[in-house]
C-alpha cells in the first residue's frame, strides 16, 4: 500500500493540504484510508472546504484498484476444469488417497516423523510432473537431500521405450527440473517473491509445480521466543505461496515434521496458526514392515478424512 | 506489513511502522537520508534497512535470464553430473561403506548415534584420517575440523590409527603397484595429525559461535573436507529449561551446518547421543534431542549392539535403501568384522 506522497502525482487533488488534513486525523497510507471509519471521515469532511471532498473521492478511486474482480461461479467453474485440474503424483497410494493426485492452485503438506518416506514421494513426484507435462518443476531443497541420480532411477523404473528413447527423455526431464538450495526463510522469500515477478512477465516460463522439502525446518528457527515476528513471517510465506498457486496455476507441495504432542503422540509442527494455510494435508507414519508405511488424509477440501491405503515406494 | 518480511531488528522494524513505512515499495523510492530523518538513526543504519529492501524489490526485477529463469537455481541435469563424481570418506570397513554407498559423503549432513561405548568416537577420529588418503589412493586428500564437546578427542588414539591407515597405503601400493620402484609420498602418522583442527568447545554458547565462525575458518583453510563435531547433544542436554529455545538453537546450527555442507563441498558429520522414549508400552532407545532434530541432517545412521557385535543401521537416505552392516573396533581403528587376516582395504 503505497503512502499518499506517492499518490500526488497522478492524483493533484491529493496535495500538501489535503494530506496535512489527513495526518492530523492519522491517515498516512492508502491502507490507514481503508482502516478508517467510513462515518467518522464523512462527518469530519461535512466541515473540511471542497478541495479537501474532491481528494478523498480520488483516494475511494483508488482503493477500488486494490480489490479483486468479481468472479460468478460458473467462471470459477470454467477456471477448474481448465486451469486447476488434478496432477498425477506417480506414487499410486496418493493418487488413490487423493482420487486423482495434487491439485494444481492448491498447497499440499506432507507431514510425518524422520524416514517415512516424505522426501522420496517429492523426488517420485518431481520426476513424474517433469517427464509428463511440458513445464518446469522448482524444487527447493533445504536438507541437501535432492538427487538427481534417484530421479533418474524413477524415471527408468516407470518408462517402457527403447534405451536411446530413454535417454533423451531423461536429458529433458532433468533440464526441467530447476533446484534451489535455500537455507533460511529470507532467502525462500526473496526466491519467492522473484518467482512471482518472472511469473508475471515472461510469456515462455510455465512452471507446474513447486516442492519445497522442507518448509517446517526453515520455519522452525524463527518460531516462538520473544521476537513475536515469527508467525508472522510464516503467515506471509504461507499467503505467498497461496497467491502463486492461485494466481499462476502452480501446484504447491511441502514437507513438515512432526512433534510430541499430549500422552506419547505425536502432532504436526508449526502450531495451530498452520492449520489453516495448507489445502490438503496428507500424514505419513512409518513402518518397519516391508509392506512400507501408512498414509492417511488430516484435511482436504472436499473428501473425507482418515482414509488409510497402503504405501510403498519402490 | 510487508516489512515485517525483511530480516531487521525488532527496534527498526517498529520504528519503520510507526513512520508510515509498512510496504517494501515505500522504501524503494526513499533517500537515505530521509529515511534517517524519519526514524530518527544514524545514516549507516538507513543505509543497511535500503540496501536489504533493494535486495528484495531487485530480485523481483525481471531479467531476460532464459527459458529456465530463477537465479540461483541449478538444473538436476548439472547437478547429476556433480552428484555421479562426487567422492566419498571411507569408513575403512568395508560392509559399512557398501551400506552407504561407498562412504560419507560430501555435501551431505550424516548424523551418527548410538549408545556409550558402541564406537562413535572411534568412527569419528577414523574419519577424521581417513578423510586424509590421497587422491592415488582413492581418498579426496583433505583436511579435519574436530569439534569436541566431551573432551573425548584421544591424540594417542589417532596417531595409533593414523600409523596403521599409513601402513595400510604403504601395503596397498606395494601390492598394486610392484613394479613402481619409486615410492608415493610416504605419509607419516605426524602429517595426518597436522591435518586435523581441534576445537574444545564448553558450552552451548561456545558451540554456537565456533559453528558460526566456521563459515569464516574455511574459507581461509580451503581444503577443509570434513567437520566432525562429537557431540552435538552434549552441551544441549542439561541446563536447558526451555525445551522451545533449544529447538529453536538446534535447528539454526543444522541449517548453518547444511549451508557449510553445501557451499564449501564438505562433509559433515554429527554424533549423537541416546535417550529412552516410552513407545508402544516399552522403552526403547531412540536418538536425542527429539523429533525437530531428527529432521535436520540428510542422512542417520544408527549404531546398536546385536549381541556381541556392532552394528550399524543406515535409518534415513534419499537415495540408498535402508540396509545394516557390521563393524569392529580393533587396535589399529574401524575394520571390518571378518578381517581376522590382515586384509587391505581394496579401493
Amino acid at each position: 500500500m503505497r503512502t499518499l506522497e506517492a499518490l500526488e502525482r497522478d492524483y493533484p487533488f491529493i496535495d500538501a493540504a489535503f494530506r496535512g488534513f489527513c495526518s492530523s486525523i492519522g491517515i498516512f497510507s492508502v491502507e490507514d484510508f481503508l482502516l478508517y471509519d467510513r462515518h467518522v471521515l464523512e462527518d469530519r469532511m461535512e466541515r473540511a472546504p471542497e478541495r479537501f471532498k474532491q481528494g478523498l473521492l480520488e483516494l475511494y478511486s483508488v482503493a477500488e484498484n486494490y480489490h479483486r474482480p468479481w468472479v460468478n461461479g460458473l467462471d470459477l467453474l470454467k477456471d477448474v476444469e481448465q486451469n486447476k485440474f488434478l496432477i498425477s503424483t506417480g506414487c499410486e497410494g496418493i493418487d488413490t488417497l487423493l482420487q486423482g493426485g495434487f491439485r494444481i492452485g492448491q498447497l499440499t503438506e506432507l507431514v510425518g516423523p524422520p524416514s517415512s518416506g516424505k522426501t522420496q514421494v517429492c523426488l517420485k513426484t518431481a520426476s513424474h510432473v517433469a517427464k509428463e507435462y511440458p513445464s518446469i518443476v522448482i524444487y527447493v531443497d533445504t536438507s541437501n537431500s535432492f538427487s538427481p541420480k534417484r530421479i533418474v532411477e524413477f524415471l527408468t523404473q516407470s518408462s517402457k521405450p527403447a534405451k536411446t528413447e530413454v535417454k533423451r527423455t531423461v536429458e529433458q526431464v532433468l533440464r526441467s527440473i530447476v533446484c534451489h538450495s535455500i537455507f533460511d526463510i529470507f532467502s525462500l522469500l526473496d526466491m519467492l517473491h522473484q518467482l512471482k515477478n518472472q511469473l508475471k512477465s515472461q510469456i515462455h516460463f510455465h512452471v507446474k509445480m513447486l516442492i519445497i522439502d522442507s518448509l517446517s525446518s526453515l520455519i522452525a528457527p524463527i518460531l516462538g521466543g520473544g521476537a513475536g515476528n515469527g508467525h508472522t513471517i510464516m503467515i506471509t510465506v504461507g499467503y505467498l505461496l497461496k497467491e502463486l498457486a492461485y494466481e499462476h496455476n502452480i501446484s504447491v507441495v511441502f514437507t513438515n515434521h512432526t512433534v510430541a504432542g499430549e500422552a506419547g503422540t505425536s502432532k504436526p509442527a508449526l502450531g495451530e496458526h498452520w492449520k489453516s494455510v495448507p489445502h490438503v494435508r496428507i500424514l505419513f507414519s512409518k513402518s518397519h514392515s516391508p509392506k512400507g508405511g501408512c498414509i492417511s488424509l488430516l484435511k482436504h477440501t472436499y473428501l473425507a478424512t482418515g482414509k488409510v491405503p497402503e504405501f510403498r515406494i519402490p | 506489513m510487508e516489512v515485517s518480511s525483511l530480516p531487521i531488528s525488532a527496534s527498526q522494524r517498529g520504528k519503520l511502522i510507526s513512520s508510515g513505512y509498512t510496504s517494501i515499495s515505500s522504501l524503494a523510492s526513499v533517500s537515505a537520508d530521509r529515511l534517517a530523518q524519519d526514524l530518527k538513526i544514524s545514516g549507516n543504519e538507513a543505509l543497511e534497512i535500503l540496501k536489504i529492501a533493494s535486495r528484495r524489490l531487485h530480485k523481483g526485477e525481471t531479467e531476460a535470464s532464459g527459458c529456465l529463469g530463477t537465479r540461483g537455481g541449478r538444473t538436476a541435469w548439472d547437478m547429476l553430473h556433480d552428484e555421479e563424481s562426487s567422492l566419498c570418506i571411507s569408513t575403512s570397513c568395508s560392509e559399512l561403506d557398501g551400506v552407504l554407498g561407498g562412504g560419507i559423503r560430501c555435501k551431505e549432513v550424516t548424523e551418527i548415534g548410538g549408545e556409550p561405548g558402541i564406537g562413535k568416537t572411534q568412527l569419528g577420529i577414523q574419519l577424521a584420517v581417513n578423510v586424509q588418503i590421497p587422491a592415488e589412493y582413492g581418498g579426496i586428500g583433505g583436511k579435519a575440523i574436530y569439534i569436541d564437546t566431551e573432551g573425548s578427542f584421544m591424540v594417542e588414539r589417532v596417531s595409533q590409527m593414523a600409523e596403521a591407515c599409513a601402513e595400510d597405503l604403504i601395503q596397498y601400493s606395494n601390492m598394486l603397484l610392484k613394479d613402481n620402484g619409486s615410492c608415493q609420498v610416504k605419509k607419516q602418522s605426524r602429517a595426518f595429525l597436522d591435518n586435523i583442527f581441534h576445537f574444545r568447545v564448553c558450552s552451548y554458547t561456545e558451540q554456537i559461535a565456533l559453528v558460526n565462525h566456521l563459515e569464516h575458518f574455511i574459507s581461509e583453510h580451503k581444503d577443509v573436507k570434513i567437520v566432525i563435531v562429537d557431540s552435538i547433544t552434549f552441551q544441549f542436554r542439561d541446563d536447558f529449561d526451555d525445551m522451545a529455545r533449544r529447538t529453536r538453537l538446534l535447528s539454526t546450527i543444522s541449517l548453518k551446518l547444511m549451508k557449510l555442507a553445501e557451499k564449501f563441498n564438505l562433509a559433515v558429520v554429527l554424533l549423537n547421543q541416546v535417550t529412552t522414549k516410552y513407545c508402544e508400552g516399552s522403552f526403547q532407545f531412540t536418538l536425542a534431542l527429539g523429533d525437530s532434530w531428527a529432521h535436520a541432517c540428510t542422512n542417520r545412521i544408527i549404531l546398536y549392539w546385536n549381541g556381541k557385535e556392532r552394528c550399524a543401521y543406515l535409518d534415513k537416505s534419499p537415495h540408498l535403501p535402508s540396509a545394516s552392516a557390521a563393524y569392529a573396533v580393533t587396535g589399529r581403528g574401524i575394520r571390518s568384522l571378518r578381517s581376522n587376516c590382515k586384509r587391505v582395504r581394496l579401493m
